[in-house]
């Protein structure tokens, strides 16, 4: 098990590294500067600025000056943001997405678990039914439709909460369940289909002819299988959820990650680019682990060696 | 199934009562209760790049730098002429080449130091500085020797220690001008005044590409010393501690104009050398102007509270403004309606909504805005290397109803946008008049420039290609190289409109369906810019300053930003002259001339005049529609008087007088005017 993830840690690094070298490339081939603009720039004041920037030196100097940085952890600083590290900048945005991230999370997690539950143990109930064609409607409709119709009941119609912004506890009410939306749903279904299946099969039969009252049953042994497939689904989904979703931030006007990376594509702003791609790669790689690792607790039949 | 239609029921309901209780009959849209502080709630645009006045480009950050610092002059809120600020007046050499600036005793920074002539060198040399690498310091090029400092260019210097003159080796069409007797005589004004040095540029590798390109320079260039042009060679001059001395190569009376750009607004110079790139932080950061940054959270909130060492701290009316950076114009018009903030900033209201946003005709301003917007041809291919087929692509286009269908936008036949500089338009009126004359085109025609599918239908046959006439002057052009052709514009959905727009009515008109092309902003930049588009391109284009010459240079010189190909002597010689004009009429009458001709030549096609497009809640007042929706904050307070609220703001907002703030204007501008008078009873 040790082996297992110091081996799965190590392989991180270079992954992590592959990644912003294809990105760097990515980016090196996009057309267009962090300071290409309406106004064209006369030559003398085009090469100050490439001088600034060291963009004057030949390609594979500037890439091992990019690479070096990263291994020491310092990503240098944004092009467009003057004077603002990119690590600053991903320390000062990462709470405002991980906040509404991690609520949307727990949200997601006690309505979909709750609902997929209930839905399979009531198996063709009018329970069940209405509840997964609501999960159905939460994955089809997207949040750029869920989120402003939010907003024209609660914020434009009912007057009762901000339509946008940071700040306090009522403004995260609209962006949180908009983005928990989708994820509530797809949890919902996950787990009613798992748990379907896991109490059809034969060692809960057993733990009932043991004579198990229907609690333990369902939560010591039916849950913990049921949910493996909602466990490989939520792992990567939270780190996705941590590092900002883009619409429901740009929507909400929240100073999210997500904001941030798009906008330092816009702005061809390499280094920002590359700091968030970095760190993205990283922390879903480091999810997806801990999805594994959790598997063996969940399910006996899953060993590592 | 009952209970999601009960759901849709409820949704449906909600949205009807949230329609009904914004929509007709109420006087206002959505929420309208002044902010219970004397605060302005502002959107902003995009997150401002930096807030050192001397780095951002866009203007967002204008905005908010001008609350921020000062600069010598301030514009004018209605006009965006300048006024005083710092400089408390000022005077303009003859020859329109100097001007000397008295400042005010009692500016100073937000630490309390008081603010000099020598803070304002500091400013100007900083900004020229080829290692601050200011995307700005063009702005700057017409204080003399300001390009040459900022190309890192050097002086020529033969054995007997002289400098070589311009005038001896270069036809730059530049005069020299000196008013030496202009202000008190110091060394520097006699060095500054003396005919220009010839500059070459310093660099190896550049001067090199120099030589290249002026082989006739190598043999000047033997045995001769490059001294390189230093920040104290340009031609700004502290006289003393309050009088600021500027010397410009040719006369250029949009100079002042450009002054109350942030690029020229005050610095603090410890400040700077202390902390390097980080000045700007909130810790270390000390500014000029009537607000002083207070709270920045990036992408969040950027809070300005009032500066009480302001030198103008008693006419400065918020306490507080709130800059909201954010750029998604939905979310930002929810919480205007929400009653969340109070002004937004300029084009901002979706295409979508004018017609429900036009009927609140207390809150939303349709102004013109000193921005056109038009199609470029790329004149270096075929077909459009032919000037008749430019001229009836131009032609070809209904720009009237173009407007209507935009909304936001004047129909527009000339380069220069319409109804921002009335007094060039009056001059190119007559001037125009006369060269139609020359030209021998009737104003009958002249008029029909803004459509005239007849005229176009008549120059495609010229130009060779096989017409079939079709009803209402129409007509059908049979063999168009169409794989030759195609309209690029950058991404967005009002962009994609109105291509579509211009696409149909060619096909209508000319019977050519022009394929379309769209592009992601930065790629499609330097597309454009190296003429690797074939046929026609979208543009628009934003003044700088309040004159005709930030549209038509566009157009000057061999290395132009028309990204169009063209250029043409007889143009650049037009503006020249234009530009070492002292007196303002004939100043006017060239540029029109050079306009009238440029547009002979139709290497772009000019669309329209775009309109300010942005909404102020009622109560806000002394903040106006100018042509560049830039506020000078301290004219702006809020009123909490509802009988006092603007009203009808699109009937005649610019002309109406508010007390509060002529009383404020006319205290600044007395300095100023009763110097002129006086200057002038002498």
């Amino acid at each position: 098990m040790l082996y297992f993830i110091v081996r799965r840690l190590l392989i991180i690094i270079p992954t992590a590294l592959l990644v912003v070298t294809v990105t760097w490339a990515l980016i090196r081939f996009a057309p267009g500067n962090f300071y290409t603009g309406e106004k064209q720039l006369p030559a003398a004041i085009e090469e100050n600025i490439r001088k600034k920037y060291g963009l004057d030196k030949p390609w594979y100097q500037q890439y091992l000056i990019m690479i070096g940085n990263i291994i020491r952890g310092d990503f240098g600083e944004s092009l467009k943001y003057q004077g603002q590290s990119v690590n600053e900048i991903i320390y000062r945005h990462l709470p405002y997405s991980a906040t509404i991230g991690i609520l949307a999370y727990l949200l997601a997690l006690a309505v979909g678990l709750t609902t997929g539950i209930l839905a399979a143990l009531r198996q063709n109930s009018f329970l069940d039914y209405t509840s997964m064609a609501i999960a159905m409607l939460g994955i089809s409709i997207p949040n750029f439709v869920l989120g402003p119709i939010l907003v024209i009941l609660f914020a434009l119609g009912l007057y009762v909460l901000p339509p946008a912004r940071w700040g306090g506890l009522s403004n995260l009410v609209l962006p949180v369940v908009t983005l928990s939306a989708i994820y509530a749903a797809y949890i919902a279904r996950l787990t009613r289909a798992g748990m379907l299946e896991i109490l059809r099969s034969d060692f809960i039969r057993t733990a009932r002819a043991k004579g198990l009252d229907e609690w333990t049953v369902l939560l010591r042994h039916a849950l913990r299988g049921g949910i493996i497939p909602v466990v490989s689904f939520t792992g990567p989904a939270l780190a996705h959820l941590l590092a900002g979703t883009v619409v429901v931030e740009k929507i909400f006007a929240i100073p999210g990650l997500g904001n941030i990376f798009v906008q330092s594509v816009l702005n061809r702003d390499e280094p920002l680019i590359l700091g968030i791609v970095a760190f993205l790669s990283i922390l879903i790689m480091f999810f997806n682990l801990i999805v594994d690792i959790s598997y063996g607790f969940l399910d006996p039949r899953i060993r590592y060696e | 199934m009952k209970t999601i239609s009960l759901v849709s029921l409820f949704i449906l309901g909600c949205l009807s009562l949230s329609c009904s209780s914004g929509a007709a009959g109420r006087r206002y849209w959505g929420k309208t209760e002044p902010p219970k502080e004397n605060v302005l709630r502002y959107i902003s645009g995009s997150e401002p790049e930096s807030l050192d006045p001397q780095i951002p480009t866009g203007q967002p950050e204008a905005r908010i730098l001008m609350a921020l610092y000062d600069g010598l002059v301030e514009y004018h809120p209605k006009t965006m002429e300048p006024i005083p600020a710092i400089a408390e007046r000022w005077e303009i050499s003859p020859d329109g080449t100097e001007f000397i600036f008295y400042l005010r005793k009692n500016a100073c920074f937000s630490n309390g130091e008081p603010i000099t002539a020598h803070d304002f060198v500091y400013t100007f040399r900083r900004g020229l500085s080829p290692e601050l690498a200011a995307q700005n310091a063009y702005l700057a090029y017409e204080i003399k020797y300001a390009q040459a400092y900022n190309s890192g260019e050097a002086f020529v210097k033969d054995k007997n220690g002289n400098f070589l003159l311009r005038r001896d080796y270069k036809d730059t069409g530049k005069k020299d001008f000196d008013s030496s007797g202009f202000g008190p005589d110091t060394e520097f004004h006699r060095f500054i005044n003396s005919p220009a040095r010839l500059t070459v540029p310093y660099a190896e590798k550049e001067l090199e590409a120099y030589l290249k390109d002026n082989p006739q320079m190598r043999e000047v260039l033997k045995d001769k010393e490059l001294v390189p042009v230093r920040a104290e060679d340009i031609g700004v001059e502290a006289i003393d501690d309050y009088t600021l001395r500027l010397k410009l190569e040719l006369p250029a009376p949009y100079f002042l104009d450009l002054l109350a750009h942030q690029f020229f607004r005050v610095v603090h110079r410890q400040t700077i050398e202390k902390h390097g790139n980080s000045w700007t932080r909130p810790e270390n950061i000390v500014t000029s102007g009537a607000f002083k940054l207070a709270v920045h959270r990036p992408y969040d909130v950027l809070i300005a509270v009032k500066n009480p060492e302001y030198w103008d701290a008693e006419n400065v009316s918020l306490d507080r403004i709130e800059f909201y950076p954010l750029e998604e114009q939905t979310t930002m018009m929810n919480l205007y309606k929400a009653g969340e903030v109070d002004a937004l900033y300029n084009n901002t209201v979706p295409a979508p909504w004018l017609d429900e946003i036009r009927k609140y005709k207390d809150e939303y301003l349709d102004y013109p805005e000193a921005t056109v917007q038009y199609y470029t041809f790329n004149i270096t291919k075929k077909p459009m290397d032919d000037v008749r087929v430019r001229k009836a692509f131009a032609l070809a286009i209904d720009r009237f109803a173009l407007a209507k269908f935009r909304k936001t936008a004047k129909p527009l036949a000339d380069f220069t946008p319409e109804g921002i500089f009335p007094r060039y338009e009056e001059v190119r009126k007559r001037v125009y008049k006369d060269l139609l004359k020359e030209a021998g085109i009737s104003e009958e025609e002249w008029n029909r420039r803004y459509f005239d599918p007849q005229k176009a239908c008549r120059l495609m046959q010229e130009a060779g290609y096989e017409v079939v006439s079709k009803e209402n002057g129409r007509c059908e052009v049979k063999n168009f190289p169409l794989g030759d052709v195609s309209l690029t514009y950058n991404t967005s959905e009002v962009n994609k409109a109105v291509a579509e727009f211009i696409q149909a009515q060619w096909k209508q008109n000319l019977g050519i369906t022009i394929p379309l092309k769209n592009m992601e902003w930065k790629t499609f930049l330097p597309f454009r810019k190296r003429l690797e588009y074939t046929g026609i391109a979208r543009a628009g284009w934003v003044g700088d300053y309040m004159d005709p010459n930030t549209f038509l240079k566009l157009f000057y010189g061999p290395n132009n930003d028309s990204a169009t190909g063209w250029h043409d002597q007889k143009f650049d010689q037009l503006m020249n002259r234009a530009n070492s004009e002292t007196d303002p009429e004939k100043r006017f009458e060239y540029l029109a001339r050079a306009e009238f001709y440029m547009l002979q030549n139709q290497p772009v096609i000019p669309l329209m005049t775009s309109a300010t497009n942005w909404m102020k809640k009622p109560y806000v007042k002394g903040m106006y529609p100018n042509p560049g929706t830039l506020h000078a904050w301290k004219f702006v307070y809020i009123e909490r008087d509802p009988a006092k609220w603007d009203r009808d703001v699109n009937e005649d907002l610019l002309k109406r007088e508010d007390p509060m703030v002529e009383a404020k204007l006319a205290k600044l501008m007395k300095t100023q005017l009763d110097f002129q008078k006086r200057r002038r009873g002498e």
